[in-house]
């Protein structure tokens, strides 16, 4: 075979190949290589040792520290400064942790999922594929947090760890949906096939999260109303605390986001060099 | 357990689960970077 051991990149001529690549993203529609997507380029992606690669490790080291930072100053907020809640008590300090992961998921997370998925439907460009995934796993780890920290703070308070609230349960159906999602993406082939069946869920699985949010102004409900309620009545601080707190929180859910779609860019990288590992 | 005993527990719970994710994340990197130079090696070392 003419072609068997290169180390050049398949070319548009080869139509195998040219599948294969644009399957995965390397090449472009018009079966021209995409520039910084191809495959033989030396080191790794997102870690380029330009300089402009190194300046942008540098803003991503950067924003990891100033969340670390921010969320150990939310820590200190919620434990010292803010203060003691006169019904509840000092259980009440999950309160600053619990609402900020759920915001984050089901704010910024899962709408980046959303957005990305139409965009992705729209352009054909699996950079957004990348990021939906992301950011979708970055919304199931931050609704597991407020799955987690609920119940902690309902015990004490309601009695009991679980009820089958309107909140509650839309809230457990939306993890199930986003978890699905993610099934789904490892146990199909990576390419254009697994990118548009995940856009599709990916938009549809968005539905429960307008539910969610309407659910305690929908249903009867033992939920607090947080935002936008009558019977929040937050002290300036305990509000200044949760606002801190929730920047905190979506400045780490930021710098994870963009470290999770640099690896899934690096995970694109190991699939062509083993494609290409493969059919020497 | 007390109020400060679930509130200790609410926060154990967010960094375990917070820690637990960022670890898998930092031996995911590990692996795929660990990958891209084994397969680079190998691929250069193959006859041209």
């Amino acid at each position: 075979m003419a072609n068997e051991h290169t180390l050049t990149r398949p070319t548009a001529g080869d139509p195998q190949a040219s599948a294969e690549m644009r399957d995965a993203g390397a090449l472009g529609a018009e079966g021209r290589p995409v520039e910084g997507r191809g495959p033989v380029t030396r080191g790794v992606a997102g870690e380029g040792r330009s300089s402009g690669g190194r300046r942008w490790n540098l803003v991503v080291n950067l924003l990891g520290i100033v969340s670390v930072v921010w969320l150990l100053a939310a820590l200190y907020g919620a434990l010292i400064w803010a203060p003691r809640e006169a019904t509840m008590g000092d259980i009440q300090r999950i309160f600053y942790f619990h609402v900020p992961s759920a915001w984050v998921a089901m704010g910024p997370a899962f709408t980046v999922v959303f957005v990305a998925s139409i965009a992705y439907l729209i352009t054909k460009d699996l950079r957004w594929d990348r990021l939906a995934a992301s950011s979708a796993e970055l919304g199931v780890m931050f609704t597991t947090i407020t799955l987690i920290t609920g119940p902690i703070w309902a015990r004490p308070i309601w009695g009991a760890y679980w009820t089958w609230d309107p909140r509650l349960t839309t809230t457990l159906v939306l993890w199930f949906i986003y978890v699905a999602y993610l099934m789904l993406r490892s146990a199909s082939a990576s390419g254009h096939k697994r990118a548009r069946l995940s856009a599709v869920f990916g938009i549809v699985g968005y539905i429960d999260v307008p539910i969610v949010f309407m659910s305690i102004r929908w249903w009867r409900t033992i939920h607090p109303q947080v935002i936008g309620g009558q019977d929040s009545g937050l002290d300036p601080s305990m509000q200044a605390v949760l606002f801190f707190s929730l920047g905190a929180m979506t400045l780490v859910y930021i710098y994870l986001l963009v470290v999770r779609v640099r690896q899934e860019e690096l995970s694109t990288r190991v699939e062509r060099l083993r494609h290409r590992f493969y059919n020497r | 357990m007390d109020g400060i005993g679930f509130l200790f527990a609410g926060f154990a719970a967010f960094w375990l689960a917070l820690g637990i994710y960022v670890v898998s994340l930092g031996w995911r990197q590990v692996s795929l970077l660990r990958q891209v130079e084994r397969l680079e090696r190998e691929l250069e070392r193959a006859p041209q």
